[in-house]
């Protein structure tokens, strides 16, 4: 629980209309901001938040340390009826250095959350000059995260960006997030990303965490990484059910197509034999074979008693797997 | 606290208020707290080290107002090439920082100056009350891109408040209330 203030820089650029994160991205960064409050606020009661936007005319500050969660939904509502211009990022990070450093509480620590979803362009955003702004933050002890979605992650974007964060980054105290456009929320990807995770675990100590930790860690975001979307460590049998029920299906897909080939470990003595033969077979001729497998055994019957067989064995391997299937686990 | 203390010059550190300590530029983890953080003149293997480039601007903050008479820096012989040469000091302005630097004194060091036995006399009468001492060490000796420094010390007077009810009767000259 890092005591410290926070000022986030929200981009209200053009760019924000366009509509690749749900439901547009000024609305996807409107909710990331919102959970970035809440974190904040809720790992350290002393620590406050402040807003600022970076487009539009000019960077402007909105609220500056807070910790009314009403203030900063009033400032992110009125900046959605704002939305124009292109971003400035490096006069936007001066201005919130200067927010931070008129803090009240000299103890709190200083952070910036930029959130940034426009390609760097302009005065002072290339390589260069950010990894400069980068250094004078880190001198003043200032840690940095920036979120990047939309077109700050397009060309070179991410690459820039990396050196920014790493050059200001100072005993692991910045991070940066990129978001690729889809149905992922901004949002749920913050919450389970180092930036917030001194803040929503802290506090906690290891052997405490166990299933509290996947609950508050984010929700959505921590039932996404588990294989069927249940925690196999809170629920065994379930898991276990559902990976058996799995492995049932694809045993029965797999039956289903090259038939032959899964059979011979399992069936025995004259069976086997008589398979192999079928393999054999199907391997020589396989269009011929393929055509049989599917189509039935009708036409198969009038023929001779080798070819009858075959197709018995066939017949035979498509009853078998399922039950071996089971048998294993 | 003595009668003879309080007019004799002594080491300050003991009155540091750590949580308002601070240095910005340090490295993680060679910080301030290791030389400062035992609240008495650094004796460990323990030094500060700066990060991004060679400047730092140390602020040590009291738990009561001092005067100061003098200051000790000193580097280890051995890296005796990543000294402070130039510092500048400040009062009582916790909002510090690189640009905005106003000093009240401004000093220049020689390799001899940072041996941390010497002290370094300041304008005593520009170094009354003060609650919180801003070093900003703007160049190291050899040009070197890290600056060191092995010992820090404040020596100086602390000023009587009332919660030294001890030292009352030597107050009459103080108009500190």
């Amino acid at each position: 629980m890092p005591l410290e203030a926070t000022m986030m820089i929200i981009d209200n650029s053009e760019y924000m209309r366009n509509g690749d994160y749900p439901t547009t991205r000024f609305d996807a960064q409107s909710d990331a901001v919102n959970a970035v409050f809440q974190a904040k606020i809720d790992s350290n009661p002393e620590n406050t938040v402040g807003i600022m936007t970076m487009a539009g005319k000019a960077p402007e500050v909105l609220v500056t340390h807070s910790k009314e969660f009403g203030q900063i939904l009033q400032a992110v509502h009125d900046t959605s009826g704002k939305i124009s211009g292109s971003v400035d990022i490096t006069t936007a990070i001066a201005v919130a250095q200067l927010a931070l450093k008129h803090r009240e509480n000299k103890n709190l620590r200083q952070r910036i959350v930029v959130f940034t979803g426009s390609p760097l362009e302009g005065a002072g955003a290339d390589e260069k000059s950010l990894v400069k702004l980068a250094k004078k933050l880190k001198k003043n002890n200032v840690a940095l995260d920036v979120v990047a979605f939309g077109d700050a992650i397009e060309d070179s974007g991410e690459v820039v960006l990396r050196a920014f964060v790493d050059n200001t980054n100072s005993g692991d105290n910045s991070h940066l997030l990129t978001v690729p456009p889809g149905p992922r929320l901004i949002s749920d990807a913050i919450m389970s990303s180092p930036i917030l995770a001194a803040d929503i675990r802290g506090g906690i100590p290891d052997e405490l965490m166990g299933g509290d930790v996947a609950s508050g860690s984010g929700g959505a975001g921590a039932s996404n990484d588990f294989e069927f979307g249940v925690d196999p460590s809170l629920d065994p049998e379930l898991a276990m059910a559902l990976r058996m029920s799995m492995q049932e299906a694809q045993a029965r897909e797999q039956v289903g197509k090259p038939e032959e080939e899964k059979v011979p470990a399992d069936a025995g003595g004259e069976e086997d034999a008589m398979l192999k033969q079928a393999i054999s077979m199907s391997k020589d001729e396989d269009v011929e074979m393929g055509a049989a497998g599917g189509s039935g055994d009708v036409p198969m019957d009038e023929d001779e008693d080798e070819e009858a067989a075959i197709a018995r064995a066939i017949a035979m391997s498509m009853e078998s797997p399922p039950e071996d299937g089971k048998d294993k686990k | 606290m003595t009668s003879t203390s309080t007019n004799e010059p002594q080491s300050l550190l003991s009155m540091l208020d750590l949580s308002q300590t601070n240095c910005l530029n340090e490295s993680p983890e060679n910080n301030i707290k290791n030389i400062v953080g035992g609240k008495k003149k650094n004796t460990t293997g323990g030094h500060l080290l700066s990060d991004a480039d060679e400047q730092l601007l140390i602020t040590l903050a009291f738990t009561q107002a001092i005067r100061v008479r003098s200051i000790v820096i000193g580097t280890k012989e051995d890296h005796i090439a990543q000294a402070p040469s130039k510092i500048k000091l400040a009062i009582n302005n916790m909002s510090m920082d690189f640009d905005s630097f106003e000093d009240v004194q401004e000093i220049e060091l020689s390799k001899d100056d940072v041996n941390g036995v010497k002290e370094i006399p300041l304008r005593y009468v520009r170094f009354q009350r003060v609650t919180s001492l801003h070093i900003l060490v703007d160049a190291n000796q050899d040009g070197e891109d890290e600056t060191r420094i092995d010992v820090l010390d404040v020596i100086g007077i602390p000023v009587e408040t009332t919660k030294d009810l001890a030292g009352l009767k030597n107050q009459e000259h103080d108009h500190d209330h």
